[in-house]
């Protein structure tokens, strides 16, 4: 359980100035805190028995303000070192996970849902960061300043009454401890319900035309009701538990004070204890109740800490998958793009993604990639990013073997538009510079010029200041694609891939994005992957993949004689492919 | 009206059991309080009585021999019975003297013994008695009679928490009951308010945003219900119990610990300025933070393939720190004003009550017992717990407030009831009659707009995003009302009839087509009684779905997950197609999906529009031409007029704008 402060080591050791400080005042502090009920006994005592003179109570006022003062001001040392040092880790620990993050390739992120991953970014390290400051306290207190109290009150009142007193103490810390549990289930199970609600309001929300458009209007509301009681049912559930926590520390600590005050009285008579001892004693009762307490949430902390820490571990220990190696030879320019018998399967695929492929691609050239869903068309073009290992055979850039080149070096060569869109939750204009830092005005208006989003851009409520991704306006995904083609294209990369990212603008818009960039990219190369064959009719070279395998190439012209798939597909799309959407009227 | 005020409405909803609670909360904590009382009056009447005068006595109840002779504490006489000559007892530390003398000092001022001479100290000089020191077997003999009456107050003041505990624990629960029925009440308020807004409203607001309201949003208040409420009247209740029972022990020093009510009021409104400030700021940078590691986890392949895993790094640095920092100010101010000051403020209140006592008792005859001094001890180190919670809840206070106004506002959009009137299956006579429409003030986007459906007929609406197309749709369902002219169906204005009657017996396919969580039978009924399971099946089968889906394990109840997202958009398609024919409405609207799907699917598709085509009146948005080309009418649409309308072979030989989009398609082949 306290494996966790081992786990955290490397932590506590670059901060062990901070922790010894901490802990030291937090130490002298908790002795502090017994001293001011000593007094009152004293003082008590010394009113009672008529022998207190204006000296002696000077004295009395004068120590215990300077321990009001003295303890406010070690108190708030080393809560700020103690708990700083909670703020320290979360925001390293934070780090250091957005860092790995940013190493890892895809099968890292469908191995790890993103909502898994979240929850560890946020719940997880949150819990690692409460057992580092909070944590610590509750040892603390659980230990040194419980003894501390026990040891006060043996010595300075009674062995004798403080053991019977404390019987039931660790009575209340075991109930708590199981209430404990029990409560943590129940809140799962409330808290389960609640996503439920949760996940049912966002389908009523977004399906909001299909209820209205068939009448569920009442039917969604009684589903909704049965949703919320269910919610209900268990939250009055964890309100049960949860009730029961106050009166039972009531009743137990009760206990304790009857047994303080019948036994310490007893003890009075046996002429044992004096009164003001009787009355300093049951203060310190008061006190033992929160390092008793401390013992439950010590427990609860160190195993939520320690679980949450295996997880975040769990993650950061994960090896970078694609690993550049020690001594690259970075191609210098790019000559061509070769594979040769290529091979690929993914980690979680069944099947040969990608196999015996070999094509060259001589510089300028533009290669189209056509096939069925599935048929490895999006897998070769990933081969060129490095996202995964390389399989068999051999891809080259510039002559040189991928393998023996950095990621980095690699993907600088490439300008890459994706077949989801994605964009950032930032402005059009920081949108498309996320292609390239250094661009000018003037760059950003050629590429969205390119991207044929020129009109559109018009439309927006800002202009290129208008905010998009999630926290935006609503782009339909024939915007996205432009904007995501624009970023590409404003890098002016060696390599331009578009895959099938053109499948959201009707065929005018996207025969006129095509034209742009062959005119304006002429001896640099472009792969196209694409369902509407339109897009590849002007490739130097079309080849097209069926289960991983390349089942045809040749230029559009040589393929159409073949009179296989391609041709095919190409007479089929000849009746279909007409979108009216954007023809001029 | 202010967020409180309506967060107070709600919970007036439920007022009988709050009242209730309330009831067993004040019971509980009346109980609690006695308790000090209860530890005074052993102090004061049993452990220091004792030094009460003692009588000579007979051998009687609560007598006490001593050296032959009987004595018994002088309240302890029965009315009317004989008292013999007056003793004391006096107490110096554990030691005990007896004095057998009348007319006893009171005994205040130091105290020694010497020589069988106990001496007190005082400003006036010593005074001595002769008295002899009691063995521990003597002084527990005058004990005695004490002993049975001090078991009876601790099993009182037991009781007397078991009381206090069961109250507690009644009001917890009751009141976090009613807590929660509150929030139900004010989330089924919520949702069925949501289906009383106007489609727009959806439209402007992203559905994330509108779920937050009515699920988190409420949880904040929930919070605020259970925890807030109940801690600050809880704390209310506990800190005015305190001030009552400190009234009774003693008027003046209550009087003077009122002070502290002020003191504590002003803290709290310091601390609550400047926490919530720093609250804020870390709450929005952990939101930024989340939003950020979610996106680039998404995003993850852009960053990458545009090597901006650095630049993105140093993005999150930036946002990590501001983070770090302003939890690092919370955490100054939470060392400075939280639980510290709370001590600093007890420990000053001790040094104010030593002093206020001890210069009492200097040289004077004690103002107060010590079971006073240990009872106000008590009740002034209780005082400070009820306080502590309060700022505890602070936070969560501000978090439901502001949650509270962003339902509330939601709650005051304007939205149109819900009606249940059901009317008979209409033919589905469909007259657009000079309609004008605009989503914005003098924006119109369709235009005096006027054609017929006859009933069974098949209507092709063709025409560039933002001709009008959808409009139409969003009309002829009510999702929105046209501003000028009339919509009719069967010859009665759609206006007559409530929203939900007229969409009775309409059917919708959406062009990216919702799937609900639930299964594909439960998609198609959407669990409606009146579909049954063979109607589904049935559906099923004639758009040709049982083909798409044969491969599915469970069938019918193969599940179906958010928003579909395990099938292609095909299988999507054809379930929705399913569930349009399902319901076997009279006019049937259909958006065509733009998306590709494999041929195999389209060519189901294409043969699944005519099933549903048949028997009534359909209206196709286009996207591809083929589609409607047997349509009895193809309107083509430019910038919310009607341009062109006929059959195909009709427009075709007006060689106008639908033959030149025919051309242009022609043309497409030829490039080819």
């Amino acid at each position: 359980m306290f494996d966790i402060f081992y786990k955290l080591g490397w932590f506590f050791k670059q901060h062990w100035k901070r922790y010894t400080i901490a802990i030291v005042l937090l130490l002298i502090a908790n002795i502090f805190e017994v001293i001011p009920p000593l007094l009152v006994g004293l003082a008590i005592d010394d009113i009672f028995q008529g022998e207190l003179t204006q000296s002696i109570l000077m004295q009395y006022v004068i120590i215990l303000l300077v321990i009001a003062v003295v303890s406010y001001a070690m108190n708030y040392v080393w809560q700020y070192l103690l708990f700083g040092g909670a703020n320290e880790i979360e925001r390293r620990l934070r780090s250091m996970f957005m860092g790995h993050l940013l190493r890892m390739t895809p099968t890292f992120f469908e191995r790890n849902r993103t909502g898994d991953l979240m929850a560890r970014s946020t719940n997880d390290l949150k819990a690692i960061s409460v057992t580092a400051g909070f944590g610590v306290l509750t040892l603390i207190d659980s230990t040194a300043y419980m003894l501390t109290l026990l040891i006060t009150m043996g010595f300075v009142v009674s062995w004798k009454l403080t053991l019977a007193a404390i019987i039931p103490l660790p009575i209340l810390a075991i109930v708590m401890q199981l209430l404990g549990k029990k409560i943590h289930n129940r809140y799962t199970s409330a808290q389960n319900a609640f996503g439920d609600l949760n996940d049912r309001v966002l389908e009523s929300v977004a399906g909001v035309r299909v209820i209205r458009a068939y009448v569920q209007e009442r039917a969604d509301e009684k589903q909704f009701l049965e949703g919320t009681e269910d919610v209900y049912q268990k939250n009055v559930k964890v309100a049960f538990i949860d009730s029961l926590f106050n009166p039972l520390t009531k009743i137990l600590t009760g206990i304790s004070y009857m047994i303080g005050l019948g036994y310490g009285s007893h003890l009075v008579f046996t002429q044992t204890i004096t009164l003001g001892e009787l009355v300093a004693f049951n203060v310190y009762l008061g006190m033992l109740i929160w390092p008793m307490f401390a013992v439950g949430e010590l427990i609860n902390i160190m195993q939520r800490g320690n679980a949450s820490m295996d997880r975040v571990n769990g993650t950061l220990s994960y090896q970078e998958e694609v690993v550049d190696i020690e001594n690259p030879t970075n191609a210098s320019a790019l000559s061509a793009i070769s594979f040769s018998n290529s091979g690929f399967q993914y980690p979680s695929s069944t099947v040969r993604n990608l196999s015996n492929v070999n094509v060259t691609l001589k510089q300028g050239d533009t290669l189209g990639i056509v096939g069925k869903t599935g048929s490895g068309k999006t897998t070769f073009v990933k081969q060129l990013l490095k996202e995964y290992p390389v399989g068999e055979g051999e891809i080259s850039i510039g002559d040189v073997s991928i393998d023996q080149q950095t990621k980095d070096h690699v993907r600088a060569w490439i300008g890459y538009v994706p077949q989801d869109h994605v964009l950032f939750s930032k402005s059009v204009r920081e949108n498309i510079l996320f292609g390239s830092d250094g661009a000018t005005e003037k760059d950003v208006m050629d590429a969205l010029r390119m991207a044929h989003f020129g009109q559109d851009l018009q439309m927006l409520p800002e202009g290129l200041e208008t905010l998009v991704g999630e926290k935006g306006v609503a782009l339909s995904g024939g915007q996205k694609q432009r904007i995501s083609i624009a970023r590409a294209l404003i890098k002016d990369p060696a390599v331009l891939i578009l895959d099938d990212s053109l499948s959201a603008v009707d065929a005018k818009t996207e025969a006129n994005i095509l034209d742009n960039i062959r005119r304006e990219r002429s001896g640099k190369t472009t792969i196209i992957t694409t369902h509407r064959l339109s897009a590849v009719e002007h490739a130097d070279w079309v080849i097209v993949l069926d289960e991983g395998q390349v089942v045809e190439e040749g230029t559009h012209d040589q393929l159409l004689a073949n009179k296989k798939w391609y041709f095919q597909q190409y007479e089929r799309q000849q009746v279909q492919e007409s979108l009216l959407g954007e023809v001029r009227s | 009206m202010s967020v409180g005020k309506r967060l107070y409405q709600y919970a007036l909803f439920f007022k009988k059991t709050i009242i209730l609670a309330l009831l067993m909360l004040t019971v509980s904590v009346g109980a609690e309080l006695v308790g000090p009382f209860i530890a005074k009056k052993m102090i004061d009447d049993h452990i220091l009585g004792i030094e009460q005068p003692w009588f000579e006595s007979d051998d009687t109840k609560d007598a006490v021999s001593y050296d032959g002779t009987f004595y018994k504490r002088g309240d302890y006489f029965e009315e009317g019975e004989g008292r013999g000559q007056e003793a004391r007892i006096y107490q110096m530390g554990t030691r005990f003297f007896f004095v057998d003398e009348p007319d006893a000092f009171s005994g205040e001022g130091e105290r020694s013994f010497d020589n069988g001479k106990l001496t007190f100290s005082t400003q006036d000089g010593d005074i001595k008695f002769g008295a002899q020191e009691l063995s521990g077997k003597e002084v527990l003999a005058f004990y005695q009679p004490e002993i049975p009456r001090i078991i009876m107050l601790v099993l009182l003041y037991f009781v007397l928490m078991v009381v206090a505990a069961i109250f507690h624990f009644g009001q917890g629960y009751t009141l976090q009951r009613s807590a929660n029925r509150i929030i139900q009440k004010m989330r089924t308020d919520l949702f069925s308010h949501i289906q009383r807004l106007p489609i727009n409203y959806f439209d402007k607001l992203p559905a994330g945003k509108v779920v937050a309201r009515i699920t988190n949003d409420t949880e904040a208040i929930r919070e605020l219900y259970v925890q807030v409420l109940s801690q600050f009247f809880y704390s209310g209740v506990y800190i005015t119990g305190i001030f009552v029972a400190l009234f009774i022990l003693d008027p003046k020093l209550a009087t003077i610990c009122l002070l502290l009510l002020p003191i504590l009021y002003i803290w709290m409104v310091i601390y609550r300025k400047y926490a919530s400030k720093y609250n804020h700021v870390v709450r929005s940078k952990v939101s930024e933070i989340n939003a950020s590691i979610y996106e680039s986890i998404q995003g993850m392949t852009i960053i990458q393939a545009f090597r901006r895993e650095q630049k993105k790094q140093q993005e999150f640095e930036k946002m990590n720190d501001t983070h770090f920092n302003y939890q690092n100010k919370l955490l100054s101010l939470n060392s400075l004003m939280s639980h510290n000051l709370v001590s600093i403020l007890r420990n000053i209140t001790f040094v104010t009550f030593i002093w206020y006592f001890g210069s009492g008792a200097i040289g004077s005859e004690s103002v107060v017992t010590v079971g006073v001094l240990y009872a106000f001890v008590d009740y002034i180190t209780r005082l400070f717990q009820p306080v502590t919670g309060i700022v505890n809840q602070l936070a969560n206070l501000e978090i439901a407030l502001v949650a509270g106004e962003r339902v509330f506002e939601l709650l005051d959009e304007e939205g149109e009831e819900v009606k249940d009137s059901r009317i008979s299956r209409y033919k589905g006579h469909v007259e657009f009659d000079r309609v004008s429409f605009a989503y914005k003030k003098e924006d119109y986007v369709l235009k005096n707009l006027s054609f017929e459906a006859k009933p069974g007929e098949t209507i092709g609406l063709v025409g560039h995003t933002g001709s009008g197309k959808s409009s139409i749709m969003n009309l002829l369902f009510r999702f929105y009302d046209c501003q000028k002219g009339e919509i009719r169906i069967d010859g009665k204005n759609i206006k007559e009839y409530p929203r939900q009657t007229i969409r009775d017996h309409m059917g919708i396919v959406l062009q990216d087509p919702y799937l609900f969580t639930g299964t594909i039978s439960s998609n198609v009924s959407l669990n409606d009684s009146r579909i049954s399971r063979d109607k589904v099946e049935q559906a099923l089968k004639d758009v040709g779905a049982d083909r798409v889906l044969k491969h599915l394990e469970q069938g019918l109840d193969e599940p179906v997950i958010e928003k579909g997202g395990t099938m292609s958009s095909g299988q999507r398609q054809l379930i929705s197609f399913a569930r349009a024919l399902a319901f076997n409405p009279s006019i049937l609207i259909l958006d065509e999906a733009t998306s590709s799907v494999d041929t195999e699917t389209e060519s189901i598709i294409q043969e699944a529009m005519e099933t549903l085509k048949t028997g009534r009146t359909t209206f196709i948005i286009a996207h591809r031409l083929s589609t409607i080309k047997n349509a009895d009418q193809i309107l083509v649409l430019d910038r919310g007029e009607i341009v062109e309308k006929g059959s195909h072979d009709h427009l075709m030989a007006l060689r106008g704008k639908y033959f030149q989009m025919y051309q242009l398609q022609q043309g497409n082949m030829q490039v080819g």
